[in-house]
């Protein structure tokens, strides 16, 4: 019982984890039509910076985020200009090459840089285990789950409440009519992938502590986080939050019952009967079939 | 008049590849001195390095052009290819091990594969664009984690090395030259594979399907069968490669056969060749591998990432700045030679580059009326509701051969929701499709299969050209229906665009035809399946008055076969000069119907189109 406990609360605090690297994806999806492959590259050079920042001034992992924040912000506005803006009428195929281009040049680039080791942000204390009877946990996790739902809330009434929130609704329903109302498109997909990949720098300064740093870590994360995206329904937040839940829930279960290797088929095995059966997400009606014919 | 006319003089090994023509011949030219040059070179230059690095263009080249058979002709972006080079070296090299030659291995490799991509396609075949490749990228970690779990078959995650046993038997040699004719051979086989699909009735189907799968459904293409028939062929010859590369590489281990890097590899020789194009992946191949086999040659452990790196920026500098690969930037006389489908036959210019100008439609020839024979079609009491919506309201609908019936209505009455329960598009709540065969007998038809092979054909509304296909490759994909030789679907389609007035656009890429010219397109591909029942879904909407001239005599010209025709029109100079009878549909239920001069003055059918107002103050 204590046992099942356990796992249930782990797999809370690994969803929470999950929903902040997918909510950033689903809203980018959602609104510049864009499967970022590169999602998880830009969690991975967020956390080197996470880690150099620690290193290099001492500064407590949590602090970092004034100066990653912005930098991720930035690189992502880049991108949208810069490789994503000029491919936007092509086909999807185009796209795809695009961030997984893009994708294996951050991999690489970063080896290049700072070989395949493992670099270890020091955890300031976010170790610290927290024993609440049955259950127990790091407080950097309960960080990190305290942060999912702040993050998930903001999103949200920064969508339904602000003036440009609302610019960057219109602009994913409609991007003709939106250009019409006199909305600046362009600017808006920059702003809307700049917060999307924004998500996984916050991310990566919560993680950073508890996980160590590698080039390759962000295609661990950036697999899953398809997971959860494709089965909350694509471009849905709160249906990313779920899905996010339920598959930290079954990785957490599985990777304890069946082991760490025989957990990836299981979610890659939930993943392909989603795809396959209810492509468009598990919460959603049938509105969002825009990707299959 | 045309170089694609085929020509006597060519053997007929060369027409089996698809080689009709002098443009074609000068094409075989090209790649049969770029292969030589791949067989030669490294022969004449006798260093090992330089060896490794042709049999390595070879296999890669090879998977290359291999994917290319889903990835461009089918259009599905496979990103887990590496999962069927995975399967066939781990087949291979555990058949090494059980004492089976890996030339039996190969083979058993590729079954294995054909199965788990066809029982993959399956599934998929709906996916499109990212979404199918994040179900490849799924299949391809499942396998990964498959090869280390299972670690009395594969060795689990370490690997496993082949014995060394040297020999032609066991695909190992102390020479490389041996294995660079191997590779070589079967980079050839692959080419003629991809080469034979591409220029036959299969990789005109693949890509109609790929362009557009409803129209694909409605020419009579079984679209799940030639993808999954794509799929499978694909992942066996992938998986061949596989075989090989494992006895060349005489070691295996999960992180490497089923690499997600490695498959990105392979769709970027393509991607940078041109994707969808035969020899595309080849030209990828040739002009990349080098580049990477020489900065790890030269620098070693020291460039770690280079490679990778490399690439990556590759992909994105190309489909910025290159999307249609390095084909697109031979010039245009190799371009032509390479692909003759893609052009214009008279100018030699890439269509795209020619302003078409308003086109002059060749008129139309009529013969005399024959009398209306029996009932071919009979509609009975047919319902459809979309949720609470009564879109179709117990319609009842009898046609005769010959006979042309007009349906009006205004907007959102369901006449296109009648059409495609009448084209098996749409399957009714109740309510029953008599279909009158060839056979004289009456069927009764459920999906767009049946339909199609009891002989109803149909256009679209909004049209649906095959838009990357040639005008004469447009109607081919409808003439295939009866003429599965691309020889005698060639003329047919030939004949048929003549008789429609389409002639001198033969060799137009259809994306370039005005609407006038689309519609007229989308009624040649129905005729080319020489359709018994034609549905006409408003062919004459947007299209100018003196083509409205010319499209009226041709359906009469067609009625005038002993086609029976039911057309939904909003033009009404049409309705009334062609239809023998008219239904008129508001709100999902036949509210009028007879001859047209009555049909228009029915009080009923004015109230439809104008309210009750109106239609008080006309009577």
């Amino acid at each position: 019982m204590d046992l099942i406990f356990t796992n249930l609360v782990n797999g809370l605090m690994l969803g929470a984890l999950y929903a902040i690297v997918s909510v950033g994806l689903t809203l980018v999806f959602g609104i510049v039509k864009v499967i970022n492959f590169a999602h998880g590259e830009f969690l991975m050079v967020a956390m080197f910076l996470v880690f150099f920042a620690t290193a290099y001034f001492g500064v407590h992992p949590y602090v970092t985020l004034v100066v990653v924040l912005p930098l991720i912000f930035g690189l992502g506005m880049l991108v949208q200009r810069v490789l994503i803006e000029p491919l936007q009428d092509s086909d999807e195929h185009i796209m795809i090459f695009a961030t997984v281009g893009l994708s294996i040049a951050m991999i690489n680039l970063m080896l290049m840089l700072f070989g395949p080791d493992i670099y270890s942000t020091p955890s300031s204390g976010l170790r610290t285990v927290v024993d609440m009877g049955p259950a127990m946990f790091l407080t950097g996790q309960l960080n990190i789950l305290i942060a999912a739902i702040a993050l998930v809330g903001g999103i949200h009434l920064f969508l339904t409440r602000t003036q440009l929130g609302r610019a960057i609704r219109a602009t994913g329903q409609n991007r003709a009519a939106a250009q019409l109302m006199g909305i600046n498109v362009s600017w808006v997909y920059m702003v809307t992938f700049g917060i999307g990949v924004s998500c996984v720098g916050l991310a990566a300064v919560l993680i950073a502590p508890l996980y160590p740093t590698s080039p390759e870590v962000g295609q661990y994360f950036v697999l899953l986080s398809f997971v959860v995206v494709v089965m909350g329904g694509l471009g849905s937040i709160s249906g990313a939050l779920l899905a996010a839940m339920i598959i930290g829930i079954v990785d957490a279960f599985a990777g304890f019952y069946l082991g760490a290797n025989v957990k990836d088929l299981v979610v890659f095995g939930i993943f392909l009967l989603v795809l396959i059966f209810r492509p468009q997400g598990l919460f959603g009606g049938a509105r969002n079939m825009s990707h299959v014919s | 008049m045309s170089s694609n006319q085929t020509s006597p003089t060519t053997p007929a090994v060369l027409r089996f590849f698809g080689v009709d023509n002098s443009a074609d011949k000068r094409g075989a030219l090209y790649i049969f001195v770029l292969l030589a040059a791949l067989l030669v070179t490294p022969i004449v230059v006798g260093n090992d390095f330089v060896y490794h690095v042709f049999i390595t263009i070879c296999l890669f080249a090879g998977l290359s052009t291999a994917w290319n058979i889903v990835g461009g002709y089918a259009g599905q972006l496979s990103l887990g290819h590496a999962m069927y080079y995975g399967i066939g070296a781990y087949t291979g090299m555990i058949l090494v091990n059980a004492g089976i030659t890996p030339w039996i291995g190969m083979f058993v490799g590729a079954a294995v594969s054909a199965v788990v991509a066809a029982l993959i396609a399956y599934p998929c075949f709906r996916l499109k664009g990212p979404f199918y490749a994040l179900a490849s990228i799924a299949f391809l970690e499942v396998f990964h984690v498959l090869a280390i779990e299972m670690k009395w078959l594969t060795g689990g995650a370490t690997g496993k090395m082949i014995p060394l046993q040297v020999g032609w038997e066991w695909m190992i040699f102390q020479d490389r030259l041996p294995s660079l004719l191997i590779a070589f051979g079967m980079l050839c086989f692959v080419l003629a594979i991809a080469q034979v699909i591409r220029h036959r009735r299969m990789g005109f189907y693949l890509i109609a399907t790929r362009e557009r799968e409803s129209a694909a459904k409605a020419a009579g293409i079984p679209t799940v069968k030639v993808r999954i028939y794509a799929a499978a062929m694909s992942g066996a010859l992938v998986s061949m490669l596989g075989t090989f590369h494992a006895m060349y590489l005489t070691f295996i281990e999960p992180d490497s056969a089923f690499d997600l890097i490695f498959s990105i590899q392979i769709v970027l020789f393509a991607l940078v060749g041109g994707i969808g194009t035969v020899f595309g992946p080849l030209l990828g191949a040739i002009l990349l591998v080098p580049i990477t086999e020489i900065s790890r040659g030269l620098l070693g452990a020291s460039a770690l990432g280079l490679h990778g790196f490399v690439y990556g920026v590759i992909l994105m500098l190309v489909v910025v700045f290159m999307p249609d690969g390095v084909v697109s930037l031979l010039p245009k006389r190799a371009r032509k030679a390479l692909d003759p489908e893609q052009f214009d036959d008279t100018t030699g210019q890439p269509i795209g580059d020619t302003e078409l100008d308003a086109p002059q439609l060749d008129p139309i020839q009529t013969k005399a009326r024959p009398p209306l024979g029996d009932e071919v079609l009979k509609v009975d009491d047919l319902v459809k509701n979309f949720g609470g919506l009564k879109v179709t309201q117990h319609v009842n609908i009898s046609l005769r051969q010959g006979e042309v019936l007009g349906i009006i209505g205004p907007n959102g009455a369901g006449k296109t929701t009648l059409f495609n329960m009448l084209s098996g598009f749409l399957e009714a709540d109740s309510g029953s499709v008599v279909v009158m065969g060839p056979d004289g007998k009456p069927h009764t038809p459920k999906g767009v299969a049946d339909f199609v092979s009891l002989g109803v054909g149909r256009t679209f509304q909004i049209v649906q050209p095959f838009a990357a296909m040639t005008v004469e490759e447009n109607i081919m994909v409808g003439a295939f229906y009866h003429h599965p030789d691309v020889d005698s679907a060639r003329r047919v389609a030939g004949e048929i665009a003549t008789e429609l007035g389409l002639g001198r656009f033969l060799h137009e890429e259809a994306k370039n035809l005005p609407i006038g010219g689309l519609k007229r397109l989308e009624v040649a591909r129905v005729m080319a399946m020489r359709p018994r029942i034609l549905l006409l879904d408003e062919v004459m909407a947007g299209i100018n008055p003196s083509d409205l001239v010319e499209a009226i005599r041709l359906i009469k010209a067609i009625r005038d076969t002993g086609v029976s025709i039911i057309a939904i029109e909003h033009v009404m100079r049409a309705i009334m000069d062609l239809s023998d009878r008219v239904i008129v549909i508001n709100s999902g239920a036949v509210i009028s119907e007879g001859d047209p001069e009555s049909v228009v003055r029915d009080e009923a059918v004015i109230e439809a189109y104008l309210g009750k107002e109106a239609g008080n103050a006309e009577a």
